[in-house]
């Protein structure tokens, strides 16, 4: 019995259930439209020809809308008696957790795809810096990666699927700002500590095309403490 | 194939389940009776590994659940109280994702899908999505669900609940079928279900196992306390006086008779059986005029009853009692 058939069997069922139901389609939409604003008014009212100001858009509008993907993850099985399915099938709690993060990832890299086409017309009129970009997009990637770990992980936590996501918002917000919190401290220790906490001074990097193994590990990193508290937690339930 | 050893569940500081031990057999359909709140889906989700137990053993097909749930878990076909359907998922798509997650071979999992279909007669709804499903027919599709995996083991929760009477038949021989090769507990209000299909049946209220015995062994053993009803006109102190001198009575139930004025109902808590009627009506007619007499036969709900406490109608005296 091979380990990953129970993780492709909830992935399965977690894509199935995406694109049987409209929320994957309501997110897309909201997130291609925000996206949609961001560019033209950077690209062509600014008049500036790089991606750099609509990455970091898109990455504040994904500390929104990730929260609304990834509430109904546990919530909706808690709501509708599936976890009871899902914790007695042949599955172990890690299988479960990592289907459905993958299908939630899943997700996001389709309507991060879909963000692409933004760059025919910046291709088209103007010069970017292709490495830039790349190194842009693989930020933006983790960090949608991060935010749905940490978003999977509280909607483990509460039959709510409102307040999984209200709680999801404020912590990602205060992992985006955490950064600002640099010049109040006189300590260079705590100084360091937020600057490596911040997910925007991180991704900033990565804007600038600067891919730095420190900020890919903190994002791994965050990814794989949040999933396997979602697991333990799932564990403790028992 | 399931054994419950000294089992108990507590949250925080609070017991729900008092050390249970009870075991189902290869072969062998077992009702699990017992009011609301008495702890049966507690334990059901403790044999289908939902919840682990605080102290004491389960162990299914001769795995521990606390330590060998991987195991065990290929060999559990649960249904819980309510059907656990995906609703924006059709039900053949539904049943698929379950095959594929009990690690139904990719090659037989249209096979398992038709022979479920078919046992829990799902055929016309094959295509439709879950939450367009009548309650009849999600409870089938839960049981369809439980029966993928050819499990050993089956778990149901109140299996025939939102039923009508033609598919409670049905789903009773789906399971009777079943139960004659493995093993099957079954958790249910419904008492003739249990008369009907079960082999045993185990007792549970207030998180404790009050009895496990088959159907009939119950009703024989709450024969011993059973009553003779009579109806008897007279003097009714006389009549009462004469009845609590009668070897093998030990409690008395006293009330004009609802309809015929001047006449009363007796019911009469009987610990003797053998001659006890005619000793009673001896009795009744030295005092009064006896209109009617009857023995009360034990029935499954009265033994129930009997366990779970309620006083089932008419309070009863209990000579006993008086006496100490």
């Amino acid at each position: 019995m091979n380990h990953l058939d129970g993780v492709r069997a909830i992935y399965i069922k977690e894509m199935l259930g995406y694109f049987r139901s409209p929320i994957a389609y309501f997110v897309i939409a909201v997130f291609l439209l925000g996206t949609g604003y961001f560019f033209t008014y950077n690209i062509f009212l600014t008049g500036i020809g790089t991606m750099d100001s609509t990455l970091q858009n898109m990455g504040i509008l994904l500390l929104i809308i990730s929260p609304v993907l990834t509430m109904r993850l546990f919530s909706a099985e808690y709501n509708a008696r599936t976890m009871e399915l899902l914790m007695t099938l042949p599955l172990q709690t890690w299988q479960v957790v990592l289907g459905k993060y993958l299908g939630a990832v899943s997700i996001f890299l389709l309507m991060t795809a879909a963000t692409w086409i933004n760059l025919v017309p910046l291709y088209l009129f103007g010069t970017p810096q292709t490495l830039n970009i790349i190194a842009g997009y693989l930020g933006f990637i983790l960090l949608g990666m991060t935010c749905i770990a940490i978003g999977q992980f509280f909607s483990a936590l509460t039959e709510n699927q409102i307040v999984a996501a209200l709680i999801t918002i404020p912590v990602l917000l205060g992992f985006w700002f955490v950064g600002h919190l640099q010049s109040l401290q006189s300590s260079l220790l705590l100084r360091d500590l937020v600057a490596h906490l911040s997910f925007a001074l991180h991704f900033a990097d990565f804007i600038r095309g600067l891919l730095r193994s420190e900020g890919i590990a903190f994002f791994f990193a965050v990814i794989a403490c949040a999933l396997t508290l979602n697991t333990g937690y799932l564990q403790l339930r028992r | 194939m399931i054994v419950l050893d000294q089992v108990s569940k507590s949250y925080g500081s609070k017991a729900i389940i008092h050390g249970i031990s009870f075991d189902v057999k290869q072969g062998e359909i077992v009702g699990f009776l017992g009011p609301n709140g008495a702890g049966k889906t507690t334990v059901m989700r403790m044999i289908a590994g939902f919840t682990e137990a605080s102290t004491g053993k389960v162990s299914v097909c001769g795995f521990d659940m606390a330590t060998q749930r991987d195991q065990a878990a290929p060999n559990i076909g649960y249904l819980p109280e309510s059907p656990p359907l995906y609703d924006v998922l059709d039900v053949t798509t539904y049943l698929r994702f379950v095959a594929r997650a009990k690690h139904v071979p990719a090659n037989k999992i249209a096979e398992q899908l038709d022979r479920v279909i078919q046992a829990c007669h799902l055929e016309a709804v094959t295509q439709k999505e879950c939450y367009k499903l009548s309650k009849g027919y999600r409870q089938r599709v839960g049981l369809a669900q439980a029966l993928l995996g050819e499990p050993e083991v089956l778990l149901l929760d109140e299996p025939t609940a939102g039923l009508d009477p033609g598919q409670i038949q049905e789903t009773r021989e789906v399971i009777r079928n079943f139960g004659s090769k493995h093993a099957v507990l079954i958790s249910t209000h419904i008492l003739p279900e249990v008369t009907l299909i079960c082999q045993r049946v185990a007792i549970i209220n207030g998180g404790r196992l009050l009895a496990v015995d088959s159907p009939s062994g119950l009703q024989q053993r709450a024969e011993q306390s059973n009553s003779v009803l009579l109806d008897a006109t007279g003097d009714q102190n006389s009549i009462e006086q004469s009845l609590r001198g009668v070897d093998g009575v030990s409690g008395l139930s006293v009330r004009p008779h609802p309809v015929r004025h001047g006449v009363v109902s007796i019911e009469c808590l009987v610990q003797d059986m053998d001659g006890i009627e005619s000793r009673i009506a001896r009795a009744v007619m030295a005092a009064g005029e006896l209109y009617r007499l009857e023995r009360r036969q034990p029935t499954l709900e009265n033994v129930f009853l009997g366990y779970v406490g309620h006083a089932g109608g008419a309070v009863v005296t209990d000579l006993q009692q008086e006496a100490a």
